[in-house]
């Protein structure tokens, strides 16, 4: 994501100041998601936003901060100190040195899908989780990360919040929103629900024009929250069609979503009168977990396109498409064309 | 200021008493699960006032902030016993987050301000070891009792420093000797106090973990783990497993004899060592005693195995994956001894196997024998009684780790 939004950034000619932790770097995955423009000039600081050494000082002359590192892997303790301690971090820093905007990129995992009915349509109304001792940890990090740039637009900043959803792109096409690897098979659940996906370029574009619109004196966007997901989503069916049409998929095993979430239901049941709430499950078998992935639900881009003047440059196709010609041109990079 | 509460005393659980007696197991132990607890007995009253707070929030405050709100479900309490009062951390949402998340009324970023405004009775110092030895003296010296995650200390001299702050503000402090506390650590004892494998010869401590992998917490080299910093490196957060757990068997006897190789295979610099081989021979009442650490980084799976061997026979156990295996004399002779340790390690594995599948379900983790440790210790702290683990036990576990550091028993 960050790649993409730097090259969108410098695209769209934003002289960009980019902090990546030490180990880092634009090729880690063997992907890169588009070459900066040579005509504009950007540096770069190794920095870990756990630690406040060198923030404040890579921030001087900073217009707007889009924030979007996040810890998605490791017990609940590193995603909480890569994200919302990384996160604390920045937004002192910021205040340090008196950098007043921010791009702030949330997730669509906090919202509380159990209180959402099926069929409905998740918006930026639709209810944040107050209760997620059983989401996931990235869920409950992101959580706390939201608070946190609340906090920091009540105390007189300009913030604005992006959720996108499922973030899709090299690397990153067959996903979690499809099921979960359990022992050499995919098991997917369910095949109709529509999957709340933007593509990382799209994705990428409305972050880059919500920094332009959030720098500007008392910005119209400051104190939004906005959804990122775009045009004509898919089905979990259709998707995983085109991907699978494309790419290698490994073996693939559906349950209907009915019966995955009576399963994770009774489970749930179970667990609360005789077990005492304290057994502990794979998150497929944990509802309010479930129905954060899978759960039958409507989504709309109304408000991003409207307040952004956003529309997703990439159809579905064309994305999968380049994203497979990224990985493939990734992979002839590193077993045969070294000196390219 | 304390507020004061009385409770009775409640039917004793089941671990041991890990109160050592030097030179041996004798006393230590009262009868398998059913261990007794020190100082008043069943049905006496006990004053209590104790006002807790915590400092540092990382991973291991969860277990200690879920015992002080009374939600362990390895102790049993009769009664909000303690009462957590405060939390403390450098990073004010963690803090906050903890606070909400256990119920504790007041949060801080501020050491100093924690103790002067909220005037806790012991608090538990959980933060990064090199600043252990600071935050601790400062909490003595405020008057409150200090509950400290291991390594208390980087070395002997700096622990003598702070006994001797603990002494002259008339507080005690103790360290986290967790692991001495597991059940299944009291199950290996009892078989030596019983008699079962016959007097002490031998205790074997492997650990292994894949601490270098760049993932992981202690491989990260974005921001190196603190631990780096010590000693003995990484393997310093292991260290006192290795020496309480050894001296917990053996009675805190010297070892003259001591060599260590440590050694960092992975040749990452971020690792100061990733691998240590250590053998220690000592003299027990009943005869040499040999010690043997081993710490490994590059052998899968994790691992945390505890074998003694007795003059009649040897146990096993595996603290991460709890399954004692017995080796010793049985029904039939010798002829069908070896036999008969088959089919009842066999019988045991099969009921241990499910017994884990029903913890890793339940989230019984290894730490069950830290929540045991802080009830005794605030037990101790209550009745006046020796702590569970005394200041005696952490010179000894600390002069160990030193003298495996030294350079001339070094391999």
């Amino acid at each position: 994501m960050g790649r993409a939004v730097v090259a969108e950034a410098q695209r769209r000619g934003h002289y960009t100041t980019v902090t990546t932790r030490p180990t880092s770097s634009r090729t880690r995955n063997g992907v890169d998601d588009g070459a900066p423009n040579e005509r504009t000039v950007g540096s770069t600081a190794e920095i870990d936003l756990r630690s406040h050494d060198g923030l404040a000082e890579s921030l001087a002359g900073v217009d707007t901060v889009i924030h979007l590192a996040a810890t998605k892997e490791g017990d609940f303790h590193s995603q909480f100190a890569g994200t919302v301690v990384g996160t604390e971090n920045l937004l002192s820093a910021m205040t340090t040195a008196g950098v007043r905007n921010l791009v702030a990129i949330s997730t669509f995992s906090v919202y509380d899908y159990m209180s959402i009915g099926a069929g409905h349509i998740v918006d930026e109304r639709s209810p944040i989780d107050r209760n997620p001792a059983l989401r996931d940890e990235y869920a409950r990090t992101k959580l706390v990360q939201e608070q946190l740039y609340r906090d920091f637009s009540d105390a007189g900043n300009q913030v604005v919040i992006l959720r996108p959803g499922m973030i899709y792109g090299p690397n990153n096409l067959w996903h979690a929103l499809l099921g979960s690897d359990v022992g050499s098979r995919f098991l997917r659940v369910g095949a109709n629900a529509t999957l709340p996906l933007t593509y990382v370029a799209n994705c990428a574009e409305a972050i880059v024009l919500a920094s332009e619109l959030i720098s500007q004196p008392d910005s119209n966007l400051a104190g939004e929250t906005i959804n990122v997901v775009d045009d004509n989503l898919p089905t979990q069916d259709r998707y995983a069609t085109e991907v699978a049409a494309r790419i290698d998929t490994p073996p693939t095993v559906t349950v209907p979503w009915p019966v995955m979430n009576a399963v994770a239901s009774s489970i749930k049941a179970v667990n609360r009168h005789l077990l005492g709430g304290r057994a502990k499950f794979p998150g497929l078998f944990v509802p309010d977990r479930l129905h954060a992935r899978f759960k039958p639900l409507r989504y709309t881009n109304a408000r991003a396109k409207r307040l952004l003047n956003w529309s997703p440059r990439f159809t579905l196709i064309e994305a999968i498409d380049a994203s497979v010609e990224a990985e493939e041109l990734a992979r002839a990079s590193t077993t045969g064309g070294g000196n390219s | 200021m304390s507020q004061s509460a009385t409770f009775t005393e409640p039917t004793a659980l089941g671990h041991p008493d890990p109160s050592r007696i030097s030179g041996g197991l004798s006393g230590r132990i009262s009868g398998g699960t059913s261990g007794h607890r020190s100082g008043a007995g069943p049905g006496a009253e006990i004053n209590l006032s104790m006002r807790a707070a915590v400092v540092g929030t990382g991973a291991i405050s969860v277990e200690h902030l879920t015992f002080l709100s009374g939600r362990s479900r390895f102790v049993e309490l009769p009664d909000r016993r303690v009462k957590p009062v405060a939390v403390c951390d450098l990073s004010p949402i963690s803090a906050r987050y903890a606070a909400e998340t256990f119920d504790v009324d007041a949060h801080y970023t501020d050491l100093e301000q924690l103790l002067e405004f909220e005037r806790p009775d012991v608090v538990h110092i959980l933060t990064p070891p090199s600043t252990h030895v600071p935050l601790a003296s400062l909490c003595l010296e405020a008057g409150a009792h200090v509950i400290c995650e291991k390594p208390v200390a980087a070395n002997i001299d700096e622990l003598h420093a702070l006994l001797d702050v603990a002494e002259r503000c008339g507080r005690k402090i103790t360290e986290s000797h967790n692991y001495c506390f597991n059940p299944a650590i009291a199950e290996l004892t009892q078989m030596l106090t019983d008699g079962t494998l016959g007097s002490l010869r031998e205790v074997e401590i492997r650990i292994a973990l894949p601490v270098t992998d760049p993932d992981g917490r202690f491989g990260d080299a974005n921001l190196p783990h603190p631990i780096h910093s010590m000693p003995a490196g990484v393997i310093h957060d292991f260290t006192t497993h290795f020496a309480s757990l050894l001296l917990h068997f053996t009675g805190n006897i010297r070892f003259p004899r001591v060599t260590a190789a440590w050694s960092n295979h992975s040749a990452d610099p971020l690792f100061r060592y990733d691998n240590l081989d250590a053998l220690m021979i000592g003299n027990g009442a009943d005869g040499p005693v040999h010690g043997r650490f081993r710490f490994e980084a590059g052998a899968g799976p994790d691992t945390f195995t505890v074998r003694v061997y007795g003059s009649r026979g040897w146990a096993e156990t595996d603290l991460f994956q709890p399954n004692t295996r017995v080796v010793m004399p049985r029904v039939g002779g010798s002829q069908l001894s070896p036999i008969a340790n088959h089919v009842a390690n066999g019988a045991g594995l099969i009921r241990n196997g499910m017994a884990n599948l029903g913890r890793k379900v339940m989230q019984r983790t290894p730490y069950e024998g830290l929540h045991l440790f802080l009830d005794d210790t605030y037990r101790a702290l209550a009745t006046g009684d020796e702590l569970p683990v005394t200041a005696d036990d952490m010179r000894a576990v600390c002069s160990l780790i030193d003298q495996l550091l030294e350079e001339k028993t070094r391999l």
